[in-house]
This record gives C-alpha cells, structure tokens and sequence, in this order.
C-alpha cells in the first residue's frame, strides 16, 4: 500500500460541489425548473393573457387556494402520515360557516358574526383532526385508512346537516356580502397586496378600457398562502420542532428513543392540515358569499399530488416548503390555463398533474436513494 | 479499589412464565471496558434494556456511584448518566449530522429557533474529539459509513452526560476497517478515565482487545467472570457458548 492510500480518510469522499450543482441537486430543483417551463410556455401559448392584471389576479386566487392546502399535507406528510380528509374538511368548514351565517350561531345564541362562525368552526375542525390524529397513533392503523374513513364521514356529515339545518337544500347563495361591515370577512374574503396594482397603475399599465384603474388588488388568501408557507419553512427549518417533524417522519423509534414526543407532532401536524382547510374554506366563502356541500371535492389529491411535485417524499422524513411553492405555482397555472387558452381542453390539466406527478416521483425517489447511500 | 460506576444486584427479570433474569449482578468501574458475553437467548439483551430503563425488573436493584436508582423509562435512565447505543443506532439517515445529534435535544435561544452554527459547531467538536473529522456536518447521515454512524451515536450519548456507556454489538455488520475504527472510539472513550463501557458483543477477538473485565451470562444466569488478564482465549470461547464444549467443532464439522 502507498502514503498517499493510507492518508485518505472517509469524509474525503465527499467531494465539495460547485454552486450550480450544488443548486441542482437541491430538492426543489425538478419543480423549480418545471415552474420555470411552464411560466414560459404560458406567457407564450397566452399572448401574454395569463399575466396581464387580471391573469396575475385570476392565476394567484388558485394558486394560493392549493397552497393552503398543500403547504399543510407537505408537512404532515413530512411528518410521516397521509391526510385524506381534506377536501371533506373544507366541504364541512366551509358548511358550518354559512349555516351560522345563514340561520345564527347555534343553540339559540343568536346573531353570528364573521369571527364568531370562523373561530366556532375552527374549534371543530381542530377537534376533528386531533381526533384523526389520536385514532392514527394509538392504534397504529395506516393513516391512508383512518382519513379515508374520515373523507366519508364528514362528507357525509355536511350533507345531512345540510339538509337537515337547512330546508333540505345543500346550498347556500346569496349571504349579504360581509366584507362591508366586517373587518374579519375582509381580511379573509376581501383584497390584499393593492397597492401592486396601484402602483401598476400609476407605472401606466392596468387599465380597463375606459383607461380607468383595472384591477385593485390580490385576493386575501394570496396573503394567507404566502403567510401560511413563510411560518411552514420558518417552523421546519429555524425551530426545533422542525427538527421534530423531521425527525418524526423519517424514523419515528429512532426520534422516541432521543425523546421527541412523536406522537404529539403527528397530532399536532393533522390538526393543523385541519387548519389548512378551514383557511380554505373561510377565504371561499366570505370571497363569494355562497356554500355548497360538494365544496373540496378531490382538493386532498390535488394537495399531495403538490407536495409530491414539489419534492416531498412519500415515505415522510424529507421535503421543502419552498419546493411546494414551485409546485403549487406550477399546478395552479396549468389548471387556470384554460381560461387564457382558449383552444385548448381543460381536462389537459389533468393529464399533465398526472404526468409531472409520475415524473416527481421517481426524481423524489432517487434522491432518496442518493441520501440514503442507495438501500 | 475505587467505587463502582454502576452496580446491578440480584436482578430478577420475569415475562409472564419466563425468566429472562434470573439473579443477575453486574459491577463496572469508570474508565474500564466491560464485555458482556453469552449466546443468544442468555439475557444481554433484557439485561441492557433494564438499564437503559425500557424495563423495570421484576425484583433487584441497580445503583449509580452508591445511590439506588429505579427507572420508569429510557428518559429516567439518560437523566441518570446511562447512555445506550442500540444496534440501529436511533438515527435517521435523511436528515443532517447535526439534526441526528440533537436530535430531541436540540439548542435554541431566547426567540425558540435553532443555534444552528453552534449546533454545527458541538457537533463537529466532538466528533473530532473522538476520532472522526466530517467535513460537512450538515451531510446526511444517510452517506456516511456504519462506523462513522457509530461514532456520532456514542458522540452523542457522551455529549449528553452518559456516565455508563452501553454498546450493542457495536461491531457487528461492519467491514473490517469500519471494525477497527470503532475499537479505537471504544478505547478513546475508555481513556476519558470518568466513563463506564458496557460492550456487548459476540466477537471474541473484539472483546479480548479492548476489553478489561468479562461477564458471561447463559440462559439469564452469570456463568463466569473476571479480568481479562486471568481469561485465556479457550475459556472465553468456552463461556460465550453457554459452557459448552466447542474445541471439537472442527471435527464435528469434519465428520458432516
């Protein structure tokens, strides 16, 4: 054996990576790249539709009603578990808060008012994900079956108090609007960010055809989206309890044995993509002032299928906020792209949510296998 | 002679109908390595989980520098300066060095967020301190080698005040070199002069090189003990086996 054999030691192994590699073999890169592609193809196949004022606003009120969502399914699934129970738990949310609404709190208290039906809501959407939560890990049971359970269950649920509370119809139109007197429904319902038009406007663009303001401004949940992802990569990045998600969902006797209390994240983490849903619902029904008991339908696919895209692993212990906000981009403009489109098949959509889904997932899983030295 | 670091008395371990433990003691000093030995089914395994605090025995006591102590859980048991490095290690391959090493137990300031440089910093210290130099301590475990793994695990428990070190097999499912070099760890540890090793294994050669006190268990009772200076590599290999004769196995293997 030479000097030169004898003196290498395992870590020289690693070699150090440029910048540009080192960026491309972060996980976000797939999704980032993807966004970047389909931003460009959109501009394009759009004449520019898609992100003139009113594309920008249209494009943004999807893109941050998935994200929402998907922000809390990434980090539950982070954390190792499957929420299912999603879209049932808007339908149910945002069916409550109508009804209150509608025909006053329950139990006789009389009038309610925006916060008051929020926050009643909130307390039952949360007891249903720390009950969710509670059923996963003491019995141990997949959380893909619990919630499945529960996908019926509330479904169910908000269409028989639909027609029971409501003379039998499982709809609710024309609520007066509530953003006028209410400072909650405002912020929930109303606009945000309009200063970016303002100044649009006074740059000389964003004009109607009357050469009048065009646009006024975001719709709130754009700012809860972008509030929700900040405090999502705050958490699990800067916090220990980031540190427990991980942990957690990676491998959850190794983080008991070190004492990470992995049972109360998981409840923790349901409880809040219960929270994520009930946003949800508040931003839709005090936008447009209507409820309906098919509300969500589906919207606990499209929120994993985002986190997937945006680099989640399935299996938990692994993925980034700031990749979900490049998915969440990415699956948001390609399912308005429709409306700027005009010769195209909206079930495109689909297609393509299908088709990146496959693709991410085996980038998702060689990275994995590259992380974990190829088992 | 000084005071034992960790003492087991008459320690009765009962499953239902089954002895696991039947009447065990066990003495180990600071700054020793003690091998505790037997083939499967003796008892090592039930006997480190009683220590380590996964199970209460059923009647015994173990006491820590004089003092009688009784663990509920493996938190109780860490709080006492017992730090167990189990087979896998409790680590989790997708996350960083220093997300493994504090992991549970993890330093944040006033405002509650990680001191994620001076996480980074303890980290890489002392894996340094016992022999391993990770460039990058946010690397994931996952790309290390089993017996780099195995040192952050006993980084870690030193680091976090274990006083009576427990190895599972330690060795076992490592290449050659990788064995070597946590035999150095081991013996690095053993030179900090204030820490008790407890090493279970099943390599005879292992536990003859590091090694300075032997107990051997069968069938949950101690079948023989001492130093290793009065144990001869025939007696060792004798004990391990549970008393059984095995100097013939060439032959019997002859004879198939």
């Amino acid at each position: 054996m030479t000097e030169a054999e004898i003196s290498r030691s395992e870590s020289d192994r690693l070699d150090e990576e440029g910048f540009v590699l080192r960026m491309l073999r972060r996980p976000e890169a797939g999704a980032f790249i993807v966004m970047i592609v389909v931003i460009l193809l959109l501009a394009v196949a759009s004449n520019g539709l898609a992100f003139n004022a009113l594309g920008l606003r249209n494009n943004f009120a999807i893109i941050a009603q998935f994200g929402i969502i998907a922000t809390g399914a990434a980090l539950l699934m982070i954390g190792g578990e499957f929420d299912l129970s999603i879209g049932s738990m808007i339908g149910f949310a945002g069916m409550s808060m109508a009804m209150m609404m509608k025909w006053g709190l329950p139990f006789g208290l009389g009038e309610a008012t925006p916060a008051a039906a929020f926050f009643i809501t909130l307390i039952m959407t949360l007891s249903f994900g720390w009950l969710i939560g509670t059923i996963v890990v003491r019995s141990g049971l997949s959380s893909f079956i619990v919630t499945l359970a529960f996908l019926f269950f509330l479904r169910g649920l908000t269409e028989v108090c639909f027609r029971l509370l409501n003379n039998g119809s499982t709809q609710i139109s024309g609520l007066p609007d509530f953003k006028e007197q209410s400072w909650f429904a405002e912020i929930m319902g109303g606009e945000v960010f309009t200063w970016f038009y303002d100044i649009w406007f006074y740059l000389g663009g964003n004009l109607n055809r009357k050469g009048e303001q065009w646009v006024t401004g975001f719709d709130a949940r754009v700012f809860w989206w972008l509030l929700i992802s900040a405090v999502a990569y705050f958490v699990l990045s800067r916090t220990k309890l980031g540190n427990w998600i991980y942990a957690t969902g990676d491998n959850k006797e190794a983080a008991r044995a070190n004492g990470v209390p992995t049972n109360k994240v998981k409840i923790g983490l349901f409880m809040n993509t219960a929270f994520c849903a009930t946003m949800f619902a508040a931003c839709q029904v005090f936008d447009t002032n209507t409820s309906d008991a098919a509300k969500g339908n589906l919207q606990e696919l499209y929120a994993i299928a985002i986190a997937v895209v945006g680099g989640t692993l399935m299996t938990g212990g692994f993925g980034s906020i700031i990749g979900v906000v490049f998915g969440v981009i990415t699956v948001g403009l390609v399912a308005n792209a429709v409306f700027f489109i005009p010769w195209i098949d909206g079930s495109f959509f689909r297609v393509f949510l299908g088709t990146i889904l496959l693709a991410a997932v085996f980038a998702n899983e060689s990275i994995r296998k590259r992380i974990t030295g190829g088992i | 002679m000084a005071d034992s670091l960790i003492r087991v008395e008459n320690i009765v371990k009962r499953f239902g109908p089954f002895t696991a433990l039947n009447g065990v003691n066990l003495e180990v000093f600071a700054g020793e390595v003690h091998a505790l030995l037997g083939d499967n089914g003796a008892g090592k395994s039930t006997l480190i989980k009683t220590l380590a605090g996964v199970h209460e025995p059923t009647s015994g006591q173990i006491y820590i520098e004089g003092n009688p102590v009784n663990f509920r859980s493996p938190r109780d048991a860490t709080t006492a300066g017992i730090g167990t490095v189990y087979q896998d290690l409790a680590l989790n391959q997708l996350m960083s060095v220093t997300r493994n090493f504090f992991m549970g137990r993890e330093l944040t300031n006033i405002f509650g967020t990680l001191k994620m440089d001076d996480m980074d910093k303890v980290a890489h210290d002392e894996m340094v301190k016992i022999g391993i130099d990770i460039s990058d301590p946010s690397q994931a475990v996952g790309t290390m080698s089993g017996g780099q793994r195995q040192t952050l695990a006993i980084a870690r428990a030193i680091y976090f005040g274990a006083k009576v070190l427990i190895l599972d097999e330690p060795t076992s499912a490592l290449g050659q070199k990788q064995q070597m070099e946590v035999l150095k760890t081991i013996k690095k540890v053993r030179g900090y002069g204030n820490i008790a090793i407890i090493l279970i294994t099943h390599n005879e050669i292992h536990a003859q090189l590091i090694a300075d006190r032997f107990t051997f268990l069968s069938l949950g009772e101690v079948i023989g003990e001492g130093k290793a200076a009065d144990l001869h590599g025939p007696d060792i290999r004798r004990l391990m086996a549970g008393g059984a004769e095995i100097a013939n196995l060439e032959q019997e293997l002859n004879a198939i």
